[in-house]
């Protein structure tokens, strides 16, 4: 007994070394791989994509199917762990009604639908790349979707003067970590396909972390009292694009979603096309 | 914003443009702007451009034809033309028309198209060829142009009188799809002149406030993209020249046609500092199957010490929502006739 005690004692250690050596983002082996600037900062430029499906629905969520049959297994809506915190989003009571409502109304409401920059955190996991520049003075995201872009200061200029589809954002490092302070974000994004929703009030503290040369940890904590009754935080790992010669391509999804918002408006089109088959009766 | 120069920078201004005039057929900035002033550097040892600059100037493009071959105006036709420029497109009035009133509903407030010329007193943006003017197009172009002439032609021939009809048929300006100002190339427009230049040590990043263009540009010497394989914004690659920021620019989308410029257009932008306030930003235009020889313009982009701001276009489009929508209305009010 005692012996096989030994062996499965050294099995267990042997399987822990042989986990080191695979090195997990986050581990010294890995970290020590950053690419630092000359300041001893991270250099956190590169292009970065989420593989989550978190877009589908930032909460777990089994498959099910699309918003249109037409699409069959094509439009079906992908199964995720979700990137929340605790799995579950603390919604004020008429809030849960009210995203459940927004799922109903998905391709009328969502505002991706109709090709509008996506605010802040959604915009880093729409399954489009985005690319970090670091210069002397900004930190800059520009993204695939829409063309959106994100001047982040890292001088506080000050309050924002009105509100932005991608919001106003003051960052600072804490050690490694980037932190960004996002505030003063349009009412009409959501945080998902699944019509997970906030307010123009919403608070968005983000922070990246590198985990090594190819991995950034991306949190975002949300504070929104006129929706939610305490703040909650996603997590999810960004993931370096390493082919050779990766680039943002363009993604203007303009002409893509002009059916959508004006197809009702075309010559000869019936103005009140939802209530055509009751014209047919 | 804030776009007017501080008076010692037309100063210098002035002072390039006197260099300039003796540089004559010499658009390259490196001849024509032979200062002692060199721009300061990023840590990693690059011209710094960084900045939001402004292109805001009421000089044409191309030189009126009533000029003929006068290169450049004398101070005092300068501020003539600036004084009559301002005055004809006062849109704070209220004409008794109401299709003239409506059309002035962008007033003076949304106006914001500068109220000087360029420094230089040149009569056009365009400094080659020598008559200010985009050379003749080729007759593979005019053939081109006459079967398309484009929304703006076939709007203004009245051959297109269907131009309602749907999103479609708008153009690309009304669908904030594409402004002609944000380019590339950029050219000086009515509102939204600025544009963000961010440095890092393997690219650029220019976001135009038209429309929130945002150019991401490697300075890596990479190959453009696969030639099918086409963008509204095309592709762009950079690369110093001394301290002028090189950016070459292929894989156009048809339907840009910048100027009834083909898909196979080649653009090629220079930005060089010539004062701590002046990016001065030159373009060559190269599609020899639309111009009879390549045409460069210049424009000195002047710094502004404000912020730019996102500029969302499409997302408040009710313009174009109306336009359909007020089509539809006429046409159920002239059934009910």
């Amino acid at each position: 007994m005692r012996v096989i005690r030994i062996i499965i004692a050294a099995a267990m250690l042997a399987s822990v070394s042989i986990c080191a050596h695979a090195q997990q983002p986050g581990s010294a082996a890995l970290t020590a791989l950053i690419e630092r600037a000359p300041d001893g900062r991270p250099k956190l430029d590169g292009i970065w994509q989420a593989l989550a499906p978190a877009n589908w629905d930032i909460r777990p969520h089994a498959a099910r199917p699309g918003a249109l049959d037409q699409l069959g297994a094509l439009g079906a809506e992908p199964p995720g762990l979700g990137v929340v915190e605790g799995g579950e989003i603390p919604y004020q009571a008429w809030a849960l009604e009210q995203q459940r409502d927004n799922y109903a109304k998905r391709l009328e409401l969502d505002t991706e639908v109709k090709c509008f920059m996506p605010g802040v955190p959604r915009a880093n996991y729409m399954g489009h790349p985005l690319q970090i520049f670091q210069s002397e003075q900004y930190v800059m995201i520009a993204y695939q979707f829409a063309n959106a872009v994100r001047t982040i200061h890292m001088n506080d200029p000050g309050p924002a003067p009105t509100s932005f589809w991608m919001g106003w954002s003051v960052g600072r490092w804490e050690g490694d970590t980037l932190v960004v302070d996002v505030t003063n974000q349009k009412a009409d994004t959501w945080f998902d396909r699944a019509g997970n929703f906030h307010s123009g009030a919403m608070r968005v503290v983000e922070r990246y972390t590198p985990l090594g040369p190819n991995h950034l940890q991306y949190e975002a904590t949300i504070e929104d009292p006129e929706v939610f009754t305490e703040p909650w935080t996603i997590s999810l790992p960004l993931y370096r694009r390493v082919e050779a010669g990766a680039e943002l391509l363009e993604f203007k999804c303009i002409p893509f979603s002009e059916e959508v918002l004006y197809g009702h408006l075309r010559r000869g089109a019936d103005p009140e096309d939802e209530n055509a088959a009751d014209d047919t009766e | 914003m804030q776009r007017k120069p501080p008076p010692g920078q037309i100063h210098t201004m002035l002072l390039s443009s006197a260099l300039l005039l003796t540089a004559c057929q010499a658009p390259d900035p490196s001849d024509a702007f032979d200062s002692d002033y060199s721009p300061p550097r990023t840590s990693y040892g690059d011209p710094d451009l960084q900045g939001i600059w402004s292109n805001a100037v009421i000089t044409p493009l191309e030189r009126p034809r009533d000029l003929g071959d006068k290169e450049f105006l004398t101070p005092e036709e300068a501020a003539v033309y600036e004084q009559e420029r301002l005055a004809a497109t006062n849109r704070d009035q209220r004409p008794d028309n109401v299709a003239t009133d409506v059309g002035n509903a962008y007033n003076n407030f949304w106006w914001d198209s500068g109220d000087n010329v360029v420094a230089t007193r040149r009569t056009s943006l365009i400094v080659d060829p020598p008559d200010g003017r985009i050379p003749p197009l080729t007759a593979e172009a005019e053939r081109r142009l006459e079967s398309d002439p484009g929304f703006l032609g076939r709007r203004a021939a009245d051959t297109f009188a269907n131009f309602t009809d749907g999103p479609e048929q708008q153009d690309l300006m009304t669908r904030c799809i594409q402004f002609g100002s944000a380019g590339p190339p950029m050219l000086p427009s009515a509102y939204n002149n600025n544009y963000h230049l961010v440095q890092t040590e393997d690219h650029v990043l220019i976001i135009n406030e038209m429309v929130h263009e945002t150019r991401v540009i490697p300075l890596d010497g990479r190959a453009p993209l696969p030639k099918g394989l086409r963008q509204w914004l095309g592709s762009s690659r950079g690369h110093f020249d001394g301290d002028t920021l090189v950016v070459e620019t292929s894989n156009f989308r048809p339907e840009t046609a910048f100027r009834g410029a083909s898909e196979n257009m080649r653009l090629t932008e220079r930005f060089t500092r010539i004062d701590d306030n002046v990016l001065l930003y030159e373009f060559t235009v190269d599609d020899p199957s639309t111009f009879t020889r390549p045409w460069t313009a210049q424009i000195p982009s002047v710094r502004v010490d404000d912020l730019m701001y996102e500029y969302a276009c499409h997302e408040g489009n009710r313009g174009l929502y109306g336009i359909l929508a007020g089509a539809r209305a006429a046409e159920a009010a002239a059934e009910a006739d």
